[in-house]
């Protein structure tokens, strides 16, 4: 069995491409079935993203399969061979462990270690083995590449870290205020800026948002927009400002709208409880000095622009231990993938070996036949178990070793020894994967 | 016997320093799991000096660090099991490896002078010694709570940033374990002031160190400005607003004068606790 994996992605495709070859547009599951009906392939997975269309194929024979995997993503979507094969990847063996395992940890992402692509990866695989295209080998490949998404998120900083400036800000409340669900938040200003940031911190589920603007109708309206929000009149600022935890100004202002003495009055009826402000206007509505009163906390546009490059930075420092990991694994499922080359050797040799026992029972059926039942079910058992012990120790030993020559050389022995039949001859009597029942861990 | 309580510290806190710069929660596990080891190697080892002396050994300037030391992980491993956090981890460990090692080295020989008999001796110092971990506790959090807070400030967001609980949370860990304290803390300075002026009208009263009980000497002295420090911090944190970095500092303040108290005074300067 072979591993091979046929794929556009956004490292060598332009959007204009990746939109035409979208698995998605019909449905995965269909394309699965497409795919198999072809033969070519044994077992298949299709993962489709905005971003990737790959398919990854367990088959006899990589060299052709590979120019009917091709041929399929040109004739399924309708692209022509031509305009689609200079963008082609195709890939084989463990190498393609290796990129499942990568875009699973999110190290081939647009934006590096975002999260999303595990969930869409363990999503390609129901979909496949609902459609009862996944067998032994591609199970193992996308069980081992969840694990590997999950190790490298928990051991690396590969994923973390807010890399945009809307999350950046929150990560950053959280961090002020653990759990948002009961602060409150005031957006200062109506415009189209401070209703996204407020929706932001909705989808947070943040307890109360209020709109202060300086156009009482204004506010009303945004407030009603975002929906479960309230608005104040400019002349209620103070109030609200003393009753918020986190602040968003992004009025139009020319100058800034909150003095640090302002703030500092606002503050002491608060008894210093934590104020975090995020100041996205420009030019600032706030007094960079404001920042420097205990428990405020000021954050402007180029601070959360600052956050954010730096997190990038970091996480790109985390990726030489990620792909330690992807390493690790690929080494791991490489020892488990090469030693089943010997599954064929060892079936042949143990239907061998039950072969030779039922024709000498055969044969002795004449003299047996005297014997009493339950004697004859004792030799039946005995000669079954002597088989067994006989089989045990080489059956062990075969599917211990992990290196493709020797697996080679030991199967070609045994098939010799043993006037086994040719592996070919077998694996067409079990034509393509969904022929079996699906099989799930 | 009595390193093997200080050996598994100290391998706990190699292993929760590993675990706070490499955040790998298998290391991570290891160390709570190493911190366990040592809490019940501990165990045994006090359980079985309590068989041999008959009572609690706290008696012993030593041995007082020793039960100070276990209470401390103890509690440290409550904080850890119930909050989920083992960041804390790599604050609280050196503490406990660097206090550990006195007894470890001297061991003391428990033998209770006749005046300490008695069931309020026992209160008196056990909850005294539960106050002291609760603000060692107090400090390691009120730390951890000044780091992250001077990198939030600052806008520098890194190592801390990424592997401290936030900011009120630290601060709510810092305030309960000052409450935690303080109740003992008072229980223990009543408790003590009664059975000094009990043991003064006993038989033994003429004992120079129960003479010595009084405001002047430094020992009691000390404590009570510990227990003034801790309740200012108390009232400011509910009243004037002097929660986050006030309180935070304040504990450590608060804990340094604990610790002064607990190690070099009792030591070298104090004539009534020299048991």
């Amino acid at each position: 069995m072979q591993l091979l994996l046929i794929g556009i992605s956004h490292r060598t495709a332009p959007v204009e491409l990746r939109e035409r070859v979208d698995f998605q547009v019909r449905g995965v599951a269909g394309a699965l079935r497409a795919l198999a009906e072809r033969g070519s392939a044994r077992e298949a997975v299709v993962v489709s993203t905005c971003n990737r269309a790959e398919l990854y194929v367990a088959c006899d024979e990589a060299a052709a399969t590979r120019q009917d995997v091709v041929r399929f993503v040109s004739e399924y979507n309708g692209v022509p061979a031509a305009e689609v094969a200079p963008h082609i990847y195709e890939v084989v063996d463990l190498e393609v462990a290796r990129h499942l395992f990568r875009v699973a940890a999110g190290l081939d992402s647009l934006v590096m270690g975002e999260p999303q692509i595990l969930g869409q990866v363990k999503d390609a695989h129901t979909v496949a083995s609902d459609t009862q295209t996944v067998g032994p080998v591609l199970n193992r490949l996308f069980h081992t590449s969840f694990a590997v998404g999950k190790r490298v998120r928990s051991e690396t900083g590969v994923g973390s870290g807010a890399v945009s400036i809307s999350y950046a800000a929150v990560a950053l409340a959280r961090k002020i205020f653990g759990d948002l669900n009961s602060r409150s938040v005031a957006v200062i200003g109506a415009g189209e800026m401070g209703k996204l940031t407020a929706l932001h911190m909705k989808a947070q589920s943040v307890q109360h948002i209020t709109i202060v603007s300086r156009t009482m109708a204004h506010a009303a309206r945004t407030a009603e927009a975002i929906g479960g929000a309230s608005a104040a009149p400019w002349e209620e600022l103070d109030a609200v400002l003393s009753a918020s935890d986190i602040v968003i100004t992004a009025t139009g202002a020319a100058a800034p709208i909150l003095t640090k003495a302002h703030i500092e009055a606002v503050m002491r009826p608060r008894r210093n409880r934590p104020l975090f402000i995020i100041d996205i206007a420009m030019p600032r509505d706030v007094e960079a000095q404001a920042g420097e009163i205990e428990q405020v906390f000021l954050y402007n546009i180029d601070d959360l622009q600052s956050t954010v490059r730096e997190n990038m930075a970091r996480r790109a420092s985390e990726v030489s231990r990620a792909e330690s990991i992807v390493r690790d694994e690929v080494d791991k499922f490489g020892v488990w993938f090469r030693s089943r080359g010997v599954i064929p050797t060892v079936v042949a040799l143990r239907e061998r070996f039950e072969a030779i026992r039922r024709a000498e029972l055969e044969r002795l059926q004449f003299k047996l036949s005297t014997l009493p039942p339950d004697a004859r079910a004792r030799v039946d058992e005995i000669t079954h178990l002597i088989v067994e012990k006989l089989l045990l120790t080489p059956t062990e030993q075969l599917k211990s070793l992990n290196d493709a020559d020797t697996v080679g050389a030991y199967s070609e022995a045994l098939t010799r020894l043993f006037g086994l039949s040719e592996p070919e001859e077998r694996r067409k009597v079990e034509p393509f994967a969904r022929n079996r029942p699906p099989t799930r861990r | 016997m009595n390193l093997v309580p200080l050996a598994l510290y100290a391998v706990a806190l190699v292993a929760y320093a590993w675990h706070f710069a490499q955040r790998n929660p298998v290391v991570g596990r290891s160390a709570t799991t190493l911190l366990v080891a040592a809490a019940l190697s501990h165990t045994f080892v006090i359980g079985m000096q309590t068989m041999e002396a008959g009572h609690v050994p706290m008696t012993g300037a030593t041995s007082a660090i020793s039960t100070f030391v276990w209470m401390l992980a103890l509690s440290y491993l409550y904080l850890e099991m119930t909050t989920d956090e083992r960041a804390m981890g790599v604050f609280i460990l050196p503490l406990l490896v660097a206090l550990q090692a006195i007894p470890a080295f001297n061991p003391s020989i428990e033998d209770r002078a006749e005046v300490l008999q008695g069931p309020l001796f026992g209160i008196h110092v056990s909850s005294l010694l539960f106050a002291y971990a609760s603000f060692a506790l107090a400090c390691v959090v009120g730390i951890t709570y000044v780091l992250l807070f001077k990198e939030i400030k600052a806008k520098h967001l890194g190592f801390f940033y990424a592997r401290l609980p936030s900011l009120q949370v630290l601060d709510r860990m810092n305030q309960g374990a000052i409450v935690i304290g303080w109740i003992f803390l008072t229980i223990g300075i009543i408790v003590g002031a009664f059975w000094a002026a009990q043991a003064r009208g006993g038989y033994s009263a003429l004992d120079p160190r129960v003479q010595a009980m009084s405001l002047q000497d430094p020992k009691i002295f000390v404590a009570l400005v510990c227990w003034l420090v801790y309740s200012f911090e108390l009232f400011a944190a509910r009243r004037i607003g002097w929660g986050g970095r006030r309180a935070a500092y304040l504990s450590a303040v608060g804990f340094l004068i604990v610790l002064f108290n607990f190690v070099p005074i009792s030591y070298f300067f104090s004539k009534s606790h020299n048991f």
